[in-house]
């Protein structure tokens, strides 16, 4: 398979992004600094959270599911949401809008979380010479980890910059973004708890992603309204 | 925050594009099956020598092409880049004979042995195994085995065995090659790559030759020397894969003979009552298919004076089939007294235990090199020897040296014991001077019976153990493991060192790792490469189309033009 389907499996995994990046008129206000900034916040978010998950947490020897780690995992997962609020909200921009200020940090975020677990399995395995399928689903979960992440970092951004919002849709704003928050303790539980396998999982992300990215882009939209 | 609003009616085109992407997969993934991990399996080669500068064997070890199966070989397809998996149970003797008789290219050879060959299965051995499907496979494998010797053969060729991996794996193979494709590297399949370096010769292989010495009664004031006999056997083997030739009955059970008699006899000689009038020399050779090259060395080396006080030796060779026939083969007349004499307490002996021995002569040719047994080497230096065997035809060069059919599960302990009782009987009977007399001196459940355990144990321990002369180094564990048990057994134990004749040459590389990968065709990640262009140039567009406007999508096209306009 080797380097042709090493390059098929990287174009998977990290074309969205740039795509999304030369799509969209991010490319035109220039918000690159936005998105590498973003990017930095979260390798500093990872190395905090390796910490806490070192220090706090047992490995155990069977692959079974124990809620009580779980839950753990889950708030130490809540760190990753403390570091997209400095990003969003501590880092100094430029004169950008909001709308481009969410897109410009998720988009940094996801990139970021793509390269830091997904480029050094993929250059180690895909060019061995057997086939498999797995990098080809890690790479559409990198597509509804984008997915996510921006969606997160719209929620967030209603949360944290928008000051005047409908009194009725705060507390949805706040669930949805609990939820999409989560995401990563659900999909563990899935796999170890339930035992689905990696295809279906994958499945689920993608659906959930675009479900989360709808709502919120509605959240979005309806915020805007008063304003407009 | 105005094209927000225009974002509303493209909605409909997210669920068109992932479901197109996950049509476009499923038609992709019909291309490509969906795999387990890559599987690896020990495999051993065909064996690679030369014989006076002709080439034998399978001259290559890499190995690195896609897999095919019998299927393919009815058709005419061109085979120089497939590797065949052929199962020898559903062999078919002729194709071999064909493709190797007229050289047809073949890029590798996988031949896969029944799984109870394999020397890992040795704890399940209960009787010896007579079925006939075993008996099949036992005549197609010493064809096959004499087929491939004999051939010079330019692609690898190896042995493996039938586990769950390589059956799953051939199937599969088979299930391809019926739709007529041939797996090559546009269409996908299975590809088995063995790393192996080039083979190199080994020089100056080493044969050892182990002897035990237990010295007789010397009688009061008595300066003659007295009389020796020696019993030896043959412990290496050739076969067609030297690191599976265990030679479990033709050079395995006479080493376990004489390690059985030289027990007992030491038993008896330990107490000067009970010593015999004769010395008793024990001798372990090698070089055994290669004309008992091992003897002759081994024999020159001993002081022609000596040599002289030999009375007779006893060469044992293939005691271990369930046969109740034996023979003893000499090169001096039959009616030579000597001869009849010995023949007469064999036959005593053998008529009380329930065997039957017959006498076979076969006169030695000086001229000719070939030594078919062991006694002629004796012969040749004008000792009187014989050998005792159960083949009564004596075999041609690499023929019935232990190969790939001579396993442990077809031998049989209770032929073993009754052979050992056999010789070990006659001889004390000679040698006490208690002939033509009803005595047992070995009586069973006598503290001299023959040992059933030790003989099995030994046994098990041979049939493990690959022999073939020139892959064993000089301190070999079982070299060793010979001379100390001698030591336990006998008074003097020495150990010679020679180099085999250079008549024969070998080659090393004798076994390795096998790696089978399911590798997806090249048309598969064109069309990967198609979908994921498709999918990328999709997103970008529905994200132009969403945030920019269609407009801008369009404008993106007309760029030089609509530039031209603006600045017009």
């Amino acid at each position: 398979m080797t380097l042709f389907h090493f390059f098929n499996c990287a174009i998977l995994t990290f074309g969205p992004h740039a795509v999304y990046y030369s799509a969209t008129p991010l490319s035109e206000y220039d918000t690159l600094g936005t998105s590498i900034k973003a990017a930095v916040v979260y390798l500093i978010t990872a190395l905090v959270k390796l910490v806490c998950l070192a220090t706090f947490l047992n490995v155990s020897e069977t692959d079974s599911f124990d809620p009580y780690q779980e839950l753990l995992k889950a708030l130490i997962g809540f760190i990753d949401v403390a570091g997209l609020y400095f990003a969003l909200t501590q880092l100094t921009h430029r004169n950008i809008s909001q709308c481009h200020k969410f897109q410009a940090v998720g988009l940094g975020w996801a990139f970021a979380d793509s390269v830091l677990h997904r480029l050094a399995p993929l250059w180690v395995g895909a060019r061995g010479l057997e086939f498999t399928w797995d990098y080809i689903f890690q790479g559409l979960e990198a597509n509804a980890n984008l997915v996510l992440s921006l969606s997160l970092a719209a929620l967030g951004s209603l949360m944290w910059l928008r000051k005047n919002k409908p009194k009725t849709l705060i507390p949805i704003i706040y669930a949805c973004a609990g939820i999409v928050a989560t995401m990563p303790s659900i999909t563990s539980y899935l796999r170890q708890g339930l035992g689905w396998h990696l295809p279906k999982i994958v499945g689920f992300e993608l659906f959930t992603s675009l479900g989360m990215a709808f709502i919120s882009w509605q959240l979005f939209a309806a915020c805007q309204r008063p304003s407009n | 925050m105005a094209n927000l609003q225009k974002s509303e009616p493209s909605l409909g085109f997210v669920i068109p594009v992932y479901s197109s992407v996950i049509t476009l997969l499923i038609i992709v993934m019909t291309c490509v099956e969906l795999c387990d991990a890559v599987t690896v399996v020990d495999v051993y080669r065909l064996v690679q020598y030369d014989v006076g500068g002709m080439p034998f064997g399978s001259r290559l070890a890499a190995l690195n092409h896609h897999a095919g199966s019998a299927v393919l070989s009815s058709g005419a397809a061109d085979l120089s880049r497939t590797v065949l998996i052929l199962p020898i149970r559903e062999l078919n003797l002729t194709f071999i004979r064909e493709s190797i008789g007229r050289r047809k290219p073949l890029g590798g050879l996988l031949l896969l042995l029944p799984l109870d060959f394999s020397p890992q299965d040795i704890e399940n051995i209960g009787e010896a195994d007579h079925s006939s499907a075993k008996q099949l496979v036992k005549e197609v494998l010493v064809e096959l085995e004499q087929l491939l010797i004999h051939a010079n053969i330019p692609y690898p060729v190896y042995f493996g065995f039938e586990d769950d991996d390589v059956n799953s794996v051939l199937a599969d193979v088979k299930r391809n090659d019926a739709t007529g494709q041939l797996a090559t590297a546009t269409t996908g399949g299975y590809k088995l790559v063995v790393a192996a370096p080039e083979p190199k010769k080994i020089a100056s292989p080493t044969i050892s030759n182990t002897q035990g010495w237990l010295p007789g009664l010397k009688a009061d004031g008595g300066s003659n020397q007295l009389p020796t006999i020696a019993i030896v056997a043959s412990y290496d083997t050739f076969g067609a894969a030297p690191a599976l030739s265990v030679g479990s009955d033709s050079s395995g059970s006479g080493v376990v003979a004489v390690l059985e008699i030289a027990r007992l006899f030491s038993i008896l000689y330990s107490n000067p009552k009970t010593r015999g009038r004769y010395n008793l020399l024990f001798g372990m050779t090698s070089g055994g298919p290669y004309n008992y090259n091992g003897t002759q060395k081994w024999l020159h080396s001993l002081d022609q004076r000596f040599r002289e006080t030999i009375d007779y030796a006893i060469c044992l060779n293939s005691i271990g089939s369930s046969s109740n026939e034996l023979w003893m083969h000499v090169s001096k007349p039959p009616e030579n007294a000597y001869i009849k004499q010995i023949f007469e307490g064999f036959s005593n002996v053998a008529e009380e235990l329930g065997l039957k021995v017959g006498l076979k002569h076969k006169k030695i040719n000086i001229s000719n090199p070939r030594v078919a047994w062991e006694h002629e080497q004796f012969s040749r230096l004008r000792v009187t020897a014989l050998t005792v065997s159960e083949l009564s035809v004596a075999p041609e060069l690499l023929e019935s040296t232990g190969g790939l059919s001579d396993k442990r599960q077809f031998v049989d302990e209770a032929s073993i014991s009754r052979s050992v009782k056999l010789v070990a009987e006659s001889l004390a009977r000679h040698i006490y001077g208690q002939e033509g007399k009803t005595i047992d001196i070995f009586a069973d459940n006598s503290s001299l019976a023959v040992n059933p355990s030790y003989i099995r144990s030994w046994l098990d321990l041979l049939s493990a153990t690959p022999r073939v002369a020139p892959f064993l180094s000089k301190n070999d564990p079982l070299i060793m493991a010979l001379k100390k048990e001698l030591t336990d057994h006998t008074v003097e134990v020495n150990v010679q060192q020679e180099v085999l004749d250079g008549i024969f040459t070998f080659y090393d590389s004798t076994s390795s790792r096998l790696h089978i990968y399911q590798v997806a065709s090249v048309t598969f990640d064109l069309l990967l490469l198609l979908g994921l262009g498709s999918y990328l140039i999709v997103l970008f567009s529905f994200l132009v189309i969403t945030t920019r406007g269609l407009d801008d999508l369009i404008s993106l096209f007309r760029r030089p033009s609509s530039r031209k306009m603006k600045t017009a």
